[in-house]
């Protein structure tokens, strides 16, 4: 043992016998408050987390909708898109950082390391989307089709790994929904395969916030 | 079986939430002594003194990091305590179906 704890300042009792059944709340709440505090998603940051993916892939199909032929999203609907994306991961950064304040050991390292893991696959996409761009492929696959699915696939499948890994069973199936969804709106035009993603993400993602709301509420009600 | 049975460091109000919220974290993560007292509501005298007599029982471990202002103590629960969680929450389940 470390023993670093100070022994002045004493001012605790043992405050007298505590009845089992008072014991057994005091335990389930408490618990229940600690998981709580430390759990990095919510209910709420997951709705959140679809109205965002809707908003923003939206934005880009409305910039692109038009397009005869497809040259990619414009300006304005990129600016919409990343904007709204950089704002989103600010609010999920600092929920992530006042769950984890005060935390250290295994657990921490691991998320810095998916975290590094997660922006390193991210950035390898978008650096085979520049070399689609260099070997001269059309458009419609460097900036539709492609930097859309590989990227959602790539963010499913790191996804479904580490949450089969924590055994968190709707954040996986939220993760390979995700992939296949991916997959399945690669068959909509260049145009399409914004709204259709936005629109399957952000029901898939809905899902997943309702179960965790009905998982919460069933842990309360226990 | 009665509450005699129920570990005595466990079965007071404070000791418990203490156990209970370093149970909630992932095994081998500790917390800093800030962020428990701060989640429990106690005063630093008080909590210090419920955490020297489980780490004294050997349930939990204290590390201090840092000097001066900067430093910084983080208590993990360790194998012995967990068990003793478990085995507390077993008696009372036990104590409960009984009543």
């Amino acid at each position: 043992m470390n023993g670093t704890l100070d022994r002045h300042d004493a001012t605790a009792t043992d405050e007298g016998d505590l009845d089992p059944r008072e014991a057994a709340r005091l335990l389930a709440q408490t618990t229940r408050e600690a998981q709580r505090k430390f759990d990095l998603s919510s209910p709420l940051l997951s709705l959140l987390g679809a109205a965002v993916v809707l908003v923003a892939l939206g934005a880009v199909w409305l910039s692109v909708r038009t397009q005869h032929p497809y040259k990619g999203p414009t300006a304005p609907g990129l600016v919409v898109m990343y904007g709204i994306l950089v704002c989103w991961i600010v609010v999920v950064v600092r929920f992530r950082a006042r769950a984890t304040a005060g935390l250290s050991g295994r657990a921490v390292r691991q998320q810095r390391a998916e975290a590094a893991t997660l922006v390193t696959a991210l950035v390898a996409v978008s650096v085979f989307q520049g070399v689609l761009k260099s070997d001269g492929v059309s458009l419609s696959i460097v900036y539709g089709v492609y930097p859309l699915t590989a990227q959602l696939i790539v963010l499913g499948a790191i996804g479904a790994a580490l949450q089969a890994g924590r055994e968190n069973w709707p954040g996986f199936g939220v993760s390979i929904a995700i992939m296949l969804i991916a997959a399945g709106c690669a068959f909509a035009s260049p145009r399409g395969v914004w709204l259709a993603d936005g629109i399957g993400c952000s029901i898939a993602v809905l899902g997943f916030s309702a179960g965790q709301a009905f998982s919460r509420r069933k842990a309360q009600s226990t | 079986m009665t509450t005699d049975a129920l570990d005595p460091l466990i079965h007071v109000p404070a000791r418990l939430r203490i156990i209970a919220t370093l149970a909630a974290l992932p095994h081998g993560d500790a917390l800093s002594f800030t962020r428990l007292q701060e989640m429990l509501e106690l005063t630093p005298g008080n909590l210090i003194t419920h955490l020297r007599k489980l780490e004294d029982a050997g349930y939990l471990t204290s590390q201090k990091s840092g000097e001066g202002p900067d430093s910084r103590t983080s208590i993990a629960l360790t194998n012995l305590g967990r068990a003793a969680l478990d085995a507390y929450t077993e008696t009372l389940r036990g104590l409960l179906d009984g009543l």
